[in-house]
């Protein structure tokens, strides 16, 4: 599968909502263990929440090994990138970390709870 | 906008605008102000006989405190016959003036509009960071540095309209002082605050406001985890303005919290004020942009 970044999203991927649109396009591909080629050319502003959706969620439910034999980023500026990473390193402590998900887990359930 | 209400006579208060800095007794001078508009019902008559100077910190603050009195079911009102020329010609320069009468503005100068945003629509917000605060000419940046920028000042906005839940939305407003190379923009809420938000969040009551502040700049931190890792946008923005050589400043209940020339602090102070403001000061100078390239062979995951 092959997404350009520009004509789903616009020049600026920068919210949540919009990174949750790339995810739910790539996951079930990659699920299925297909590649997915994802081109950012004329993207210009990048955001956490963005990349978090996007990409950073995709480590709950796949290995980051497989995701780097499957994913292929092109056209993301250095800037981009930086963000990317910084997201990608925090997602990885996110779901690595037993004891933080743990409190941050509790603390969503009782907010449906309470809802 | 604002809520249903009967006939009820409302309490007129005259509030004497005082001259506005944007130093942190000039905030708590804007806390005062909001202290004496937070009621329900009153018909606020704004007075500037007093007022020698504002900058964008009170402009933003006053269109907010307008909107908020509009809100609790009372009225507004500034006048703008006390104002002193050079303030009178600001206002109507950065649309201040337009939005609350029917006066001619903005157009093009050192001020930077003023805005309300009451929705995060992407568009508008990117669309003012990129045309009227970053496009005039005054800051000579390239287009990937100018999408830097706005790329780590939206996480301004994500959190204000993430955290504050505020029914009002976002008020901002800048200013470019040529002299000083400066480019400043104030970005605020009348929501519930940081430290609402990380005492209910961690269910420590007694945490101070500074230590709540100093919580949320903590990567890895947020009160909205949606099932998935974030808190990262205010670490972003401190790394980005620590590399300008800039400043950023907020304040939320008693918080403060300072990034100045590499080092930050966080304080709590007498003065409360609700919401949240931010307050940011870029250096124009391109020579104060190093942005590190990645290494682009690197593995992402």
């Amino acid at each position: 599968m092959k997404i350009d970044v520009h004509a789903l999203i616009g020049e600026d991927c920068i919210t949540l909502d919009d990174g949750q649109k790339v995810h739910d396009l790539i996951l079930p591909e990659l699920k299925a263990g297909r590649p997915v080629e994802i081109d950012f050319e004329r993207v210009g502003v990048f955001a956490s929440p963005f990349f978090n959706a996007a990409f950073g969620q995709l480590l709950r439910d796949l290995p980051g090994d497989d995701l780097n034999r499957l994913i292929k980023v092109d056209n993301l500026n250095p800037v981009g990138r930086s963000v990317l990473k910084r997201v990608i390193e925090n997602s990885k402590k996110y779901y690595s970390d037993p004891k933080y998900r743990r409190v941050v887990n509790r603390v969503l359930d009782e907010q449906a709870a309470n809802a | 906008m604002g809520r249903a209400f009967s006939l009820m006579t409302l309490v007129r208060r005259v509030l004497a605008v005082p001259t506005i800095n944007d130093d942190p007794p000039d905030f708590d001078r804007l806390f005062r102000l909001w202290n004496l508009v937070n009621d329900d019902y009153l018909e606020v008559e704004f007075d500037f006989s007093q007022c020698r100077f504002l900058r964008q910190n009170a402009v933003a603050f006053l269109g907010g405190l307008a909107r908020l009195v509009e809100y609790r079911g009372g009225k507004a009102t500034f006048d703008w016959n006390t104002l002193q020329d050079d303030i009178h010609t600001n206002l109507r320069q950065n649309g201040f003036m337009g939005c609350f009468s029917a006066g001619r503005g903005p157009w093009s100068g050192n001020s930077i509009p003023y805005q309300e945003f009451q929705e995060k629509r992407k568009d508008s917000i990117t669309s003012y960071l990129k045309a009227k605060w970053l496009g005039r000419g005054w800051v000579n940046l390239s287009p990937t540095l100018r999408d830097a920028i706005v790329g780590r000042v939206w996480e301004i906005y994500e959190n204000a309209f993430e955290h504050g839940s505020s029914p009002l939305g976002v008020f901002c407003c800048g200013q470019h002082y040529p002299q000083l190379h400066l480019l400043k923009l104030c970005v605020l809420d009348f929501g519930v605050g940081i430290p609402s938000n990380v005492r209910m969040f961690t269910k420590k009551e007694t945490v101070s406001a500074a230590a709540a502040l100093r919580w949320a700049f903590r990567p890895g931190n947020t009160t909205k985890p949606n099932g998935m890792g974030r808190g990262l946008g205010l670490d972003l923005l401190r790394e980005f303005v620590k590399v300008n050589q800039g400043e950023l400043e907020i304040y939320s209940h008693e918080g403060y919290g300072q990034i100045k020339e590499g080092r930050e602090r966080f304080l709590d102070r007498s003065t409360f004020f609700e919401g949240t403001v931010v307050n940011i000061t870029f250096h124009c100078d391109e020579s104060y942009y190093h942005l590190v390239s990645e290494e682009q062979t690197d593995k992402l995951f």
